[in-house]
């Protein structure tokens, strides 16, 4: 682990921002921190960059205090800067053993070469998120903290932001909060749920999705769809079956191995002709609602 | 790009030492011109049947009237370009790009308060050799010991004022909140000049340095007041430091 915390708490006068949290963060892992809004993701963050002090508890990270770096939400920026100029002082900043070169280096990563000699004034937001993320990487940080990094972005300044946390789970562990949990199931490999400052569950995502499995199938057949309904819901090993909008059938079974088993044989005696057939899996919202509600 | 070029662009890049230069300079061009022109001025535009008789203008005089001006709204505008600088912490964002990068809180307080203080003094005496030349032409010569005794007396003055930011800025965190902190302390300095005889010991009392060492005033009866600023600068930039440290974002 890179970083474990023990009972880590956090009070503002009688409210518990964060309560008796341990956290675990394997190396090289991209941490999903989820949770929906006040549940103390934002604190929990400040505490682990050394911005805010624990009320209780303590934090344990082999690395020095500049190889963590943060990524705050909506990064801001004297505006009378440029690109260039806020890498480099970030650069000067965190040690003058990173070479000048580096610069350029994740100024490129972030899509920012043209932008470079810019004012950051005249940035839009997903420009100001890549610059953020761009000075938080040129200190090559062991542990990269961030922030909702997608959360205040378009479609498209979000899609760039996740490509680029893809490209730099190879290089640092990453802890990223966020409560778009689509973006959390693309890019993290292990997740922490937080509720009121409580962590509710913490592991892998397969873990977590898996566990929590529904068993069920979604089929699609394109004649004769009313035949396979009927015999479905005649068999023991069905739990439900339902008609979708699309045409597909949603089939609840007892269990993933005997619904293999029995499944073909159903509709091979009913001479459907099958379009597709797949397993349901929990999704991450799913899991989410069910934990947090 | 350290943060000393940090603090030197966001007073070029934003027009703040051109203001404060602005301000000082124009006061020492019209100061010394209004002293010498007074009489004419207030005789043109007088009421029919007044005559309003002025003491002949002697070269203090023109020193008084730029010291007078700069004593306020020179001051304003020194705090404020100096809030926007040590007032760090304002806006979370840009304050996690800094703390979450240095050492300690000071690598950020100290240039900043360097330059601020460093642009202040150089407006100062900028203001104060235009002021001094115009009085030369207009009024008469100036004793050059005692008028680089005073700008030293008001530079230091500048100096503490400055600190006051520093320490305000570690105390609130708004700019607007940082300034209005700051110069209320130093209006309730002003005020407190008055009181008995406490006045030769607090830095306000430097602000008035300039005319009064030039008027004949001993420079030695400003000395308690600049150990004090001096005390006090450093005292508020610790605290500042201090504050800084402790202070959770």
């Amino acid at each position: 682990m890179i970083l474990r915390t023990a009972g880590l708490s956090k009070r503002y006068g009688s409210h518990a921002a964060l309560d008796g949290v341990d956290l675990a963060v394997p190396e090289g892992s991209v941490y999903g921190l989820v949770g929906p809004n006040g549940a103390g993701k934002t604190t929990l963050l400040a505490i682990l960059a050394g911005l805010r002090r624990p009320t209780a508890g303590a934090v344990d990270c082999p690395l020095p205090r500049r190889r963590v770096a943060l990524l705050p939400d909506t990064p801001q920026f004297d505006p009378w800067l440029t690109g260039r100029e806020v890498v480099a002082l970030a650069r000067e900043l965190v040690g003058a053993e990173v070479p000048a070169a580096r610069v350029d280096e994740v100024l490129h990563d972030a899509g920012l070469v043209d932008a470079a000699d810019r004012r950051v004034g005249g940035y839009s937001r997903g420009m100001l998120q890549r610059l953020g993320i761009a000075a938080t990487v040129i200190g090559e940080p062991g542990l990269l903290l961030l922030d909702e990094p997608a959360s205040a972005l378009d479609p498209a300044g979000r899609r760039e932001v996740l490509d680029l946390i893809l490209r730099l789970r190879v290089r640092s562990t990453t802890i990223l909060s966020s409560h778009i949990l689509a973006d959390v199931q693309e890019v993290c490999d292990t997740v922490g749920i937080l509720r009121s400052g409580r962590l509710l569950f913490q592991g892998s995502l397969d873990s977590l999705l898996v566990g929590r499995a529904i068993p069920a199938y979604r089929v699609r057949v394109r004649e004769p769809v009313a035949a396979v309904l009927q015999r479905l819901r005649g068999e023991d090993w069905v739990t439900g079956v339902e008609a979708e909008p699309d045409g597909g059938l949603r089939v609840g079974v007892r269990s993933l191995p005997e619904a293999e088993l029995q499944l073909p044989r159903v509709l091979a005696a009913c001479d459907a002709r099958l379009v597709s057939l797949e397993p349901l899996a929990a999704d991450l919202e799913s899991v989410f609602l069910e934990l947090t509600s | 790009m350290s943060l000393w070029r940090l603090e030197w662009l966001r007073l070029t890049r934003t027009r703040r030492l051109v203001a404060l230069l602005g301000v000082y300079l124009f006061f020492g061009l019209t100061g010394p011109l209004s002293a010498r022109y007074l009489s004419e001025i207030l005789g043109a535009v007088g009421t029919e049947g007044v005559r309003i008789e002025f003491p002949e203008p002697r070269p203090v005089d023109g020193i008084a009237q730029f010291a007078g001006n700069v004593s306020q709204i020179g001051l304003l505008v020194v705090v404020l370009v100096a809030a926007s600088a040590l007032a760090f912490d304002a806006r979370r964002e840009m304050a996690v790009f800094l703390r979450t990068r240095v050492r300690g809180v000071e690598a950020v307080i100290l240039p900043a308060y360097a330059v601020s203080t460093g642009a202040a003094v150089a407006a100062l005496v900028c203001g104060s050799v235009a002021a001094w030349y115009e009085t030369a032409v207009l009024l008469g010569r100036l004793p050059v010991a005692r008028m680089l005794a005073g700008i030293g007396f008001a530079a230091l003055f500048l100096a503490f004022a400055v600190a006051l930011v520093a320490l305000a800025a570690a105390l609130v965190r708004g700019v607007l909140a940082t300034a209005g902190s700051a110069l209320t302390v130093l209006i309730a300095m002003a005020l407190a000049d008055n009181i008995g005889g406490i006045g030769r010991w607090l830095p306000t009392t430097l602000s008035g340095a300039l005319p009064g060492v030039v008027n004949g005033t001993a420079p030695s009866r400003y000395l308690p007041a600049a150990a004090v600023a001096a005390a006090l600068s450093a005292a508020a930039l610790a605290g500042a430091i201090a504050l800084g440290r402790r202070r959770e974002i």
